[in-house]
Order: C-alpha cells, then structure tokens, then sequence
C-alpha cells in the first residue's frame, strides 16, 4: 500500500506531560491534589468516604477530588481526559477495556509495585486484563461473574431435592419443574435470551475450549475448535430443554431478565447476584424465595468456570503525581478495602478472602465458582467487540435460529474475531 | 374559506387521531414511569396501566444535584437559542434582501457546515476547546451548541426573510419607515412562525445533546440534564423506571419552553401585521 | 454570445450576479457586519474542525498517539483499509436506501401535518402540537428504549394488541430478525421523532402566506385544493425543498437511534455508515479511520445531494 509511515514526534503542544500544568507535581510540601475517577456505583460511598479520610489524614495537605463518573461515553470521555493537560492520577477501566489502554501506552507501568499493591492475592482473570506485553499497567479492582439465580420455592414444589451439581441434574431439574408448572402457558423453567454470551463462554470453557489462544501479544481465535462447538451444542440444548420464551435474537439486557424474573413465572436465570434486588422492586418477596447455585460443569460435583467481568484501577502516564497515585492504590488494595468490597457483594480483585461472600448464599454461589474465573482474550481489538457488534452474539442467534449450521456459525465468528484482534 | 360543518368535524378527528399517535410513545414512557419494574414487560395486556406508583418520580427527583443540573441546562440552553437566534437573524436579512460580494461563498459555508457528522468532530473540538481554554465552562459548551444550531437557523430564517413579499418593505419605505423600521414593522412580526421554528429546534437540540455536553464539563455542579439522565445506569444495571419517571420530567421544560414562544409569536403578530 | 440561438438565459452568463447592483439597500459594509458574528462562530467551531478532520484521515491516530501528542501521517492507509472492506460498500448502500425513504416519508407525513394543523379549530391545533413538541422533545434514551419495549416479541404492546386483534402469526413475532425489519422499525422511530419538525416549518410556512390570498382565491370559486395547488404551494416549494435536503443531511447522519436499537445487527445488517464510523473508529479509539470515514461520508452525502448543491453553486438566485 501506499503507507508512508512518518513518525513525527513533533507535539502539539499537546499535553501535560511535563507534569507542571497540574496543581500537583512539586514533589513535597505545598497543597497537592489527588483527582480520582470511579464509576457510578462501583464502590460504596461508605467505602470510599472511610478510604479517603484514611488517605487523607495519612497525607497531610493532600485534598482527594473524587469525581464519579457515567458508564455512558466512558470511553469517550476517558480518552479526551487522558489527552488532556489536567488528567485524572486514578481511574477504573472495565476490565475487557483494560488492553485497549494498556497496550496504547498511556498509562504508568505498575510492574515494579506489584508487591506492594497486594499482588500475590490477585485474581487471575483481573490480572490477565491489565497486562500487555509482559508488563502490568493496570491493577485488579473487583469482579463478578454469573451464577444461576433460582426460586427455592418452586424447587421444592417439583420435588428436587438439591440444586443440581452436574450438567445432567441441570436438565432434570428443568424437566421436573416442566412436569410441575407447565400447564402454566406462561411458566419458563428457565430464562435464556439467544444472546447471553457469558453463559456461552461457560460452556466453552467447560468443554475446554477458548475464545483465543495467545503468542505473546498476537492472538488467534479458536471458536471454531470442537470444544467451542461443543459448548455452542450445550447451549441450544439448555433452551431446547427450558422452553425458554426469550427473544433469540437479543441478550439478557433486552429486555431486562430480572423484570421478566420479577414478574414470578421464571423459576432460573442466569445472572448476577444483585439482580436479585432488581427483581425485588417488582416482588420483595423474591428476595426470601431466591437462591443461587454457581453454573454446573459437565463433571458432577465442581462449578464450570466462569467469564468474570470487572474493573481495574489504573494511573494514567499523564498523571502529575504517580507517586501519590501509587500510595492510593495501595491503600485501595490493601485487606481492609477489600474486603468491604467482599462485604458489598463483589469479588475483590486484591484478596483471595471471600469469606465475607459465604453468609448470603447468593453471593457464596458466585464465590464458590470465582476461582475458576477467566477473561476474554488481553486484546486491545476486543475493545470494539465489547463496544457493539459481537460475532459471539450473532453466532448464537444464527444457530439457535437455525441461520446457520453450526460449522457455519462457529466460522463466521471465528474470522470476525480474528479481524477484530487484527485492528 | 367556506368549510361545511361536516367537513369540520371529519378533519378535528383526523387530527385527533394524528395527535393520538404521535402522543403514543411519550403515552407509553409516561404510563412506564407509572409502573413497578415487574410490570414494564408483562405477559397482561395492560394498554392502560393496571396499577400507578409514584415510586419512579420520587427516585428521580431525590437524586442528588437535580437542581443544579436543571440550572446548568437552562442556562446553556436558553443562552445557546438567544445567541443562535441573534446571529442567525442579523445573517438571515442580508442573504435574502441584499446583494454582496462572498454572499454565495457564505451560503456555501453554511450548506458544507451542516454536512459534516457531530461525531466524527468531536476530538477536534475538544482540542480547540482546550486551548482556547474553554474547557469546564458553560460558556464553551454554549458556544458549541450556537455552532451546532446557526446554520440551520441562518438558513431557515433567511427562507422566511425571502417569503415576504418585497412589495410590503417597499410599501412600508414609502409610508416612511426606516430600514430598521421596515425591520421591526414589518420583517420581525412576519417572521414569527420562522423564529418559533427554529428557537423550538434549537433549544431541542442543546437541551438534549449528550456527548459534548460530558466530555466537555468536568465538574459535577456544571453539568446538564442529559448527563444527569445516563447517571440511572450503573454497574448494577439501569433503572428503567427512574430513567422513564426522569425523561417525562425532563420533557416538560422544552414543552413549557413551545407553549411560552407560541404564544407571544404565533398567536399574536401574524394576522395583525398583514392585515395592519 | 454570436449566435442567437444559442444565446445563454442571464443566470448561466459567468459573472452575471457580479454585475448586479450591489447592496441595493445601503451601504457596502453592513451586510458584512451583520454576517460577521455568524461567520466568526461557523468557522472557528465547525469549519476548523472539519477541516482538521480531513487531516486526521491521513494519519494514524489511536489513543497513544492522541495522548502523547504524536503526528504520524500514513497517506492514505486509512481510506485503503475501509474502502477494501466489502462491509463499507454494504453500508452505504443501506444508508442511501434508508435515507431515502425515511425523508420521503417524513416529508410527506410532516407535509400533512402542517396543512392539518392550519385547517384545524383551536383546541385540537394545540393537542396535536403539545403531542408533536413531546415527540420531538423526549431524550432519546428513553424513546428508543421505549420503542424496544413496544416491539418488544413476546411482551411487547404492538405484537400483544395484534394478537388481539386476531393476528395470531405476531405471538411471538421477531421485529428485530432482520436488518430490513430492524431498519423499519429505526425508520419509524426517526420519523416519529423528525416529522413534528418538518410539520411545524411547513405549517408556519403556510400562516406566513397572507390570508387574503386564501379568501381571494375563495372568493373566486376556488376548491380547497385548487386554492392549495394556487396558493400555498408556491410558497411551500422552496421550503419543502429546504427541509428535504435538510432531512437527507440528518437522516444521513442518524447515529443513535440506529446504535441504540441493535447496534447495527442482527449480524451487521442494520450497519449504516455512521454505525461503521463509530465501530470501526471511535470505538476502538481509531481516530484517523474515523475521521476518514467521515470523510467518506462526505463525498457520499455531495453525491446524493449533487443536484441540490449545484443549483446552489450555479445560481445565487435561485430559492434555496
């Protein structure tokens, strides 16, 4: 092509790399500020309230401006203020974001304070995600990751004894509450939208299979793999199997599922914990009734891995004092946040103490499958994947739909995977 | 023209029934904002609610900094069509009554500007916005949306200048008006319609743009409505009801804002000022 | 200019509004003066930045590039990469397809509207504008999910009412299977939205012609469509032609409605080009393809418009 690649190094004048433009950035004495960015309801304001005082007082004249910020146009309004010549010191990314970031070299290397930012304890998934190219710049925050979210009452009434362990006590179970409610034209045994990718990438990998296989920072999708079909046939057979009324061609957000849960005539879903509250603000009465059993595998007795979804927290390059920025994350990371994290019902990214998930058997269902977390593929193209048009998704519906055979399906969405990590 | 009773009659229910379905939507957000989350998707067929709750609108309105954000809209907003309207009508009567040089290469900017995608302009935008310093300030998010809007209002209003008859200015000249009597007299009364027109689209446009309006204003207590409406989605999902109870809240204004216009410029000068 | 027969009409002479009188109304420097403001602020904030965008569509800039303040110029690589790509080509021709009808429709509906609204008595005038201010001035965040809901296939009012009516075929009935479907149901949702718009321009277009000319044209023995055919339409042409080309521009350009509905699927096949242009640029921080797409887009949007645009460029008399 006709490419000439001329890397001019000449600046805009663009920014405040030289760090003087902040009020920050004059190292000791003099009043310093730490500007932070969370995301709207990630963190309890309790706990952000008691981690800034704690900052604070452990910082004398260092004021912490905490701005939260919208899940809508995050990206957008990220990469201006990155740009900017006033960028924030932290900020959270979602964790399939993280590579984006990462591997454009905008944010500070962390490599090197990994101990002291409780690296040892960090979650696989979480850790994977904020690294590129052998370095991390972006460190575990929280996670969470699916469960099947289940009426207690209407197990009992079809006479099932336990929540099922295995893969083949999931489609008895789901046969016996047929039996039981389905003179109901309304009843679904479960709840499975044609788009619920995160279920699928379960099934993948409980068969084995991946979304890609990595060499070094290149990555090659593998969803046409036998294991990846295999998954694929599992989820078709779970909606053969529910009778699930669920649109095939839209995910669990389209319509919301905890409303249609909410509307009691759905004894399972696959979801997130707190869905369980969204579901109450139609039937407070759900909240007794509901309970949880982690996604089973194909091998009876042990929860199927799951796809943990998340924040990392980061220090952009831009930042005019990393080293406060630093301190910050420490103390973020540290036992005590983390494990008001716990308490608030997340994962923490930072600890491996789940324990205060196991009193709510709800959270404890998403704890017990957590250490068999995974992410998707450390790329910065999955940004765009993540963004809109998903091939995993139009794979579902077109098989599910019968669009496609399943080897049609599974190709399609391995070459749209792959230019997507291409670009 | 001689309308028979029957004929009356036959076109208020044509309108009735236009005015129906296009009220429908806003219907359905309404009667949603009434509902529990449990009742938005239901298998009922529930065309009228089955049951109301305020539950949505208390949600909304307690969320925090409501007010300042309302504040920040109307300031932006308001400012935004009064600066648009300005320009736009000190441009409008010279395209359409006056012969100039650079007149065409003008009409030409104005035609090009509305050709290019908001999107795509964004990062531009915000580069020139920070250097300008403009960055965090109503004022530079003002100055955005008069950039967004002018071309339209220019255009429209100078279509509107053109639709009076040259023959009325000539005739007001004559009885002795100035050019800026001719202006006030005669153009500025006629034009009513055209300035409801594009003061409505204006201030629909500024009041309900999102992205410049988040990537362009940093602190909380600057912020506008659009910004305060993406706040019902978190990580915990989005609160339909909340969003829905909100949009219907949010809707008012800009209809406050049609009715008030209306009023002083549809109803009154037209008829007058022809018949006058 | 020898031969008569082939003796030019005034407005095709080259320089002939040269030579017009200028500034029939007073002096040189006021029609400038006027103009100024508008300009300052067009320029400055719109063509500036269209004009950096053109520059951004030769060179690479990704998020490091953008924060670092690097300039890499790539020629063109940008405009290779999209119009190589089979889905570009796809996508314009949808969103040509899909602009045309929507502002045929629009125009049309909007067209109705305002004759409507001026043969209408007081009260229902007013209902019908409050709903049509409503539709136009709801965010769009709620009227697209809202329009989700009522499409919605299994509980969604338009398929329950249908049923009702005895159209069993729509239990359960997917609007959004296909990109046509999908399309039609973004097109109504733009129409809804566009139409009050073009409704009231096209009604105030109809009040400004003076009410005598109505009753003249009564008085004369006129039918109402007689009387519209003589009266109304001559003043209405130039502004249908106006919020025609001015709704080719916006339903051009319509992005959220459409990324909002399905993201442009099923499978890409609700994929119009600014849906490309955010999914091939902005989403994945690529802001030279962006912009070259933008770009792209441009030149596709002069094509469609051509006719209009060299009228404009040809004649300053013309009635734009």
């Amino acid at each position: 092509m006709s490419g000439v690649a001329l890397a001019a190094t000449t600046a805009l004048a663009l920014s405040g790399c030289a760090g003087s433009s902040g009020s920050g950035g004059q190292g000791g004495g003099g009043p310093r500020t730490l500007t932070v960015w969370l995301m709207n309801g990630s963190a309890p304001t309790a706990l952000t309230d008691a981690l800034h005082k704690e900052f604070s007082d452990s910082h004398p004249g260092v004021t912490v401006n905490y701005e939260i910020q919208q899940w809508n146009g995050i990206q957008d309004k990220l990469t201006t203020a990155l740009a900017g010549n006033d960028a924030p010191d932290i900020i959270e990314i979602g964790n399939t974001q993280a590579p984006k970031f990462a591997a454009a070299g905008v944010l500070a290397d962390l490599t090197a304070d990994t101990a002291r930012l409780s690296g040892d304890q960090w979650l696989e998934s979480l850790k994977a995600s904020g690294q590129w190219d052998g370095k991390q710049y972006a460190v575990p925050f929280y996670a969470a990751n699916r469960e099947v979210l289940y009426r207690e009452d209407m197990f009992e009434q079809a006479g099932i004894a336990a929540p099922p362990t295995s893969r083949q006590q999931w489609l008895d179970a789901i046969g016996a509450l047929r039996a039981e409610f389905g003179s109901d034209p309304d009843f679904q045994a479960l709840y499975l939208p044609g788009q619920n990718w995160y279920a699928l990438l379960s099934f993948i990998y409980d068969e084995g299979g991946d979304l890609a296989r990595q060499d070094g920072t290149a990555f090659t999708a593998t969803v046409d793999s036998p294991q990846a079909k295999a998954g694929l046939e599992f989820y078709g057979q779970l909606v053969e199997a529910s009778g699930t009324k669920a649109p095939k061609d839209a995910d669990e957000q389209t319509p919301e599922q905890a409303g249609i849960y909410g509307g009691g005539k759905v004894a399972m879903m696959i979801g997130l914990p707190w869905e369980v509250a969204t579901a109450a603000k139609t039937d407070p009465g759900l909240t007794e009734l509901t309970s949880a059993f982690p996604i089973p595998s194909k091998t009876a007795g042990e929860p199927a891995p799951v796809f943990q979804g998340g924040s990392n927290l980061a220090v952009p390059a831009n930042s005019a004092d990393q080293d406060l920025a630093r301190d910050y994350l420490a103390l973020m990371t540290s036992a005590r946040y983390q494990g008001e994290l716990a308490e608030a019902g997340m994962i923490p990214g930072a600890s491996t103490d789940t324990s205060a998930l196991e009193a709510d058997p709800v959270n404890a269902a998403m704890a017990a499958a957590a250490k068999k977390g995974r992410s998707v593929p450390a790329t910065p193209g999955w940004a765009s994947i993540e963004a809109g048009q998903n091939p995993l998704k139009d794979m579902l519906t077109a098989y599910l739909t019968g669009a496609k055979d399943i080897t049609a399906a599974t190709d399609d969405a391995n070459a749209a995977l792959n230019k997507a990590f291409g670009g | 023209m001689r309308t028979t009773r029957a004929q009356r009659f036959w076109v208020s229910a044509l309108g009735l029934v236009v005015a129906a379905i296009f009220f429908f939507p806003t219907y359905w957000m309404l009667t949603t904002a009434l509902k529990t989350p449990g009742q938005v998707l239901s298998p009922a067929y529930d065309l009228v609610p089955l049951s109301v709750t305020l539950v949505n609108f208390a949600s909304a309105l307690g969320k925090a900094g409501f007010l300042s954000f309302l504040v920040n809209s109307l300031v932006v907003t308001l400012g935004s069509v009064a600066c648009a309207l300005a320009a736009g009508l000190l441009a409008a009567v010279p395209l359409a009554r006056m012969r100039f040089h650079g007149r065409r290469g003008f009409l030409l900017l104005v035609l090009v500007a509305q050709l290019a995608p908001l999107e795509a302009l964004f990062v531009p935008m915000y580069l020139i916005m920070r250097d300008a310093d403009l960055l965090n300030s109503l004022a530079g998010l003002l100055l955005v949306y008069v950039a967004f809007t002018l071309p339209f209002t220019v255009w429209t209003l100078r279509g509107f200048v053109k639709g009076i008859p040259v023959e009325l200015d000539e005739a007001a000249m004559v009885d002795g008006c100035g050019r800026w009597g001719v202006f006030r007299r005669i153009t500025l009364p006629l034009l009513g319609p055209g300035l409801v027109s594009t003061s409505v689209f204006s201030f629909v446009t500024a009041w309900n743009e999102f992205l410049y309006a988040l990537v362009f204003l940093r602190d909380v207590d600057k912020q506008t409505l659009p910004v305060w409406l993406s706040s019902f989605k978190t990580a915990f999902g989005t609160d339909w009801g909340g969003v829905m109870a909100a949009s219907v809240v949010y809707a008012i204004p800009a209809l406050v804002f049609f009715v008030l216009v209306r009023r002083r410029l549809l109803s009154g000068g037209v008829s007058g000022a022809v018949k006058g | 200019m020898a031969t008569p027969t082939t003796a030019a009409p005034p407005r095709d002479t080259p320089g002939a509004g040269r030579r017009r009188p200028r500034a029939a109304l007073g002096e040189p420097a006021v029609p400038y003066l006027m103009l100024a403001p508008a300009v300052v602020v067009m320029l400055a904030l719109l063509a500036w930045p269209a004009v950096q965008v053109l520059g951004i569509s030769f060179r690479k800039l990704d998020l490091g590039e953008l924060v670092r303040g690097e300039v890499v110029w790539v020629g063109f690589d940008n405009y290779a990469e999209i119009l190589t790509d089979p889905v570009f080509w796809s996508a314009t021709a949808r969103t040509v397809v899909f602009t045309a009808a929507v502002v045929a429709a629009t125009v049309a509906l909007g067209l109705g509207v305002g004759v409507l609204m001026r043969h209408l008595g007081a009260v229902v005038r007013t209902l019908l504008q409050i709903s049509l201010v409503l539709a136009w001035a709801t965010p769009i965040v709620a009227t697209t999910t809202v329009f989700q809901w009522m499409f919605d296939q299994e509980y969604g009012i338009l398929n329950k009412t249908l049923v009702l009516l005895g159209f069993d075929s729509f239990q359960g009935h997917s609007w959004f299977a296909t990109g046509a479907s999908t399309l039609t149901v973004i097109g109504l949702l733009v129409l809804w939205q566009a139409t009050p718009f073009i409704g009231f321009t096209l009604y105030a277009g109809l009040v400004t012609t003076p009410r005598d000319l109505y009753e003249a044209a009564a008085i004369d023995g006129a039918s109402p469509w007689q009387a519209f055919r003589a009266v109304s339409w001559p003043s209405l042409r130039p502004m249908l032609t106006l919020v025609a080309f001015l709704s080719v521009l916006w339903d051009f350009k319509v992005f959220t409605q459409v990324w909002a509905i399905r993201q442009g699927g099923p499978d890409g096949s609700s994929t119009t080009l600014p849906v490309l242009l955010y999914l091939k640029g902005i989403s994945g921080s690529h802001f030279g393809v962006a912009a070259a797409v933008a770009v792209l887009m441009l030149v596709v949007l002069v094509a469609v418009t051509w006719r209009y645009l060299r009228l404009l460029v040809r004649s300053p008399e013309t009635e734009l």
